[in-house]
């Protein structure tokens, strides 16, 4: 089966600063992939040229067969950025649906989960007629991630979504999409700074060296499915986040 | 005093010293009556015509408010293209502040002989005079709209008129009505000033340049005073239809 997300060759530069080096990446169906590395290597940018919204300058990237800019007219694509990027005029159960109002032709007839449904799996069942400034940040991010989800697409990429939030928030996030996750068997593309939520919530790792960024290596999580939280509290998980940082570390030096 | 009163009481306490003050500066230093009117004397006048004054007042309201719709629908249009646009932005915005910083007051005339008087020629100059501050703060407010938000819309192929209706419109409310309030008092001056000269004889512009013709200071003082009502009135609209149209923003929150 072909991978959901294929980057071949690819490398961009603004000017003449190199963003990232030539890159190649696959993620398959329902593989959740993280790209783990220091600030200003490029992880963003990849994200971004998976998504559509830039172009690479030079290589291909496939997003489910097709590419990234037809992935987006397809609403192929569930995007998280690294603020909750509410609408502060609109309520909560209204945010959660802006992405099904847009584009209508691509909205999925019988999505397989309904936004209620989303709304009451994480906890925000009461608040569907808040608005924005009455959330904590964290709920706020809660409102972010099932926008996403909402529409029904088989991909998701986060753009370190929990960057924001407190320590105890963002692990209550990690153990929050990795059930969502779970439940609906999304491929996903994960960016983020942090080791225990790169190892909580991935497949495969990908380390990435400072700019212009490359993959120094791609690692498999061998942690049984479904991810719980007391998997935080394992031998296992300590031994691969240790080697994570040791990845991350060598990384740094190349 | 409870808030709720202290609005209330506050205001008028305001309003009956200023009053009390101006008749006492007009007794104590005999100023002239078609310099300054006595405020007695203007509720005077205003008490023996008063369905003269209202339906006049009417006349000049009408032409305010339909001349700042003309140029709010227009300000509305040519600001959403100057937001998205930068070459439109920076070719249209010399002309605005041409038209902002020329005096109204100088080529009023020409306008008179161009559209014959009348009320085409009261409304265009309401339009014209108040259509460059309303666009600069449509352009403002539009360009305001979270980019995160911008990019969230973009990754699942938003049109513009989406991203328009969905995420620009609404986020330039609040600066739309900062501008509005500007808008009011310029609309209103052009309003009384251009029913003055526009060849007619209804609305409170056309009854004051009467009577500063024929030496009726009553008059005249009484046309000024029921157009800082109107304004008034339109500032206290303005601020209700705010606080029902922005509850979500932060301006509006207690």
């Amino acid at each position: 089966m072909s991978p959901r997300i294929e980057v071949r060759n690819v490398a961009k530069s603004f000017g003449t600063l190199d963003a990232l080096a030539p890159l190649d990446l696959a993620v398959a169906e329902g593989e959740t992939v993280t790209l783990l590395g220091p600030s200003g290597c490029g992880k963003t940018t990849l994200l971004r040229m998976i998504a559509g919204l830039e172009e690479p300058s030079t290589g291909e990237i496939v997003v489910n067969g097709m590419s990234p800019t037809e992935a987006r007219r397809h609403k192929q694509i569930g995007f998280v950025p690294q603020s909750p990027a509410l609408l502060p005029w609109r309520t909560v159960e209204a945010n959660a649906r802006l992405l099904l109002d847009i584009n209508r032709r691509a909205t999925p007839a019988t999505p397989s989960v309904s936004v209620d449904d989303l709304l009451d799996e994480v906890g925000l069942g009461e608040f569907r007629e808040a608005y924005p400034h009455e959330l904590s940040g964290g709920m706020q991010q809660r409102v972010g991630l099932i926008r996403a989800f909402a529409i029904d697409a088989p991909i998701l990429l986060m753009d370190e979504p929990f960057a924001a939030l407190d320590e105890m928030t963002r692990t209550d996030m990690r153990h929050l999409l990795g059930r969502l996750r779970e439940r609906l068997g999304t491929t996903v593309l994960f960016v983020t700074h942090s080791i225990p939520e790169a190892t909580f919530l991935s497949d495969r790792v990908a380390v990435m060296s400072p700019r212009p960024g490359r993959i120094t290596e791609d690692t498999t999580i061998d942690l049984a499915h479904p991810r719980v939280p007391e998997l935080e509290d394992t031998e296992a998980f300590f031994h691969i986040t240790t080697r994570l940082r040791a990845s991350l570390s060598s990384g740094m030096r190349r | 005093m409870s808030p709720s009163v202290r609005r209330i009481v506050a205001p008028l306490v305001g309003i009956v010293t200023f009053g009390l003050l101006w008749q006492a500066a007009v007794r104590v230093f005999d100023i002239r009556r078609f310099v300054l009117l006595a405020p007695s004397e203007i509720l005077s006048e205003l008490a023996e015509a008063p369905g003269f004054y209202w339906s006049n007042a009417l006349i000049t309201g009408r032409h305010m408010l339909v001349g700042l719709s003309i140029a709010m629908a227009f300000a509305l249009v040519v600001g959403a293209l100057m937001a998205s646009s930068r070459f439109i932005e920076e070719a249209t915005q010399p002309v605005l502040i041409l038209i902002l910083v020329t005096p109204w007051v100088a080529y009023i005339t020409s306008v008179v002989l161009w559209l014959d008087g009348g009320d085409p020629t009261i409304l265009f100059m309401v339009a014209f005079t108040s259509f460059p501050v309303f666009t600069f703060g449509v352009v403002g407010g539009m360009k305001s709209a979270d980019p995160a938000a911008r990019e969230l819309l973009a990754s699942v192929d938003a049109r513009p008129w989406e991203v328009f209706w969905r995420l620009r419109l609404p986020a330039s409310l609040p600066s739309i009505f900062t501008t509005l309030r500007f808008a009011l008092g310029l609309g209103l001056a052009a309003a009384y000033f251009s029913e003055g000269s526009a060849l007619t004889r209804d609305g409170l512009g056309a009854i004051g340049r009467t009577a500063a013709a024929s030496n009726q200071a009553e008059t005249l003082w009484a046309t000024i005073t029921t157009a800082a009502l109107l304004g008034i009135t339109g500032l206290l609209a303005i601020s209700l239809l705010e606080r029902s149209l922005l509850r979500w923003h932060v301006s509006q929150r207690p």
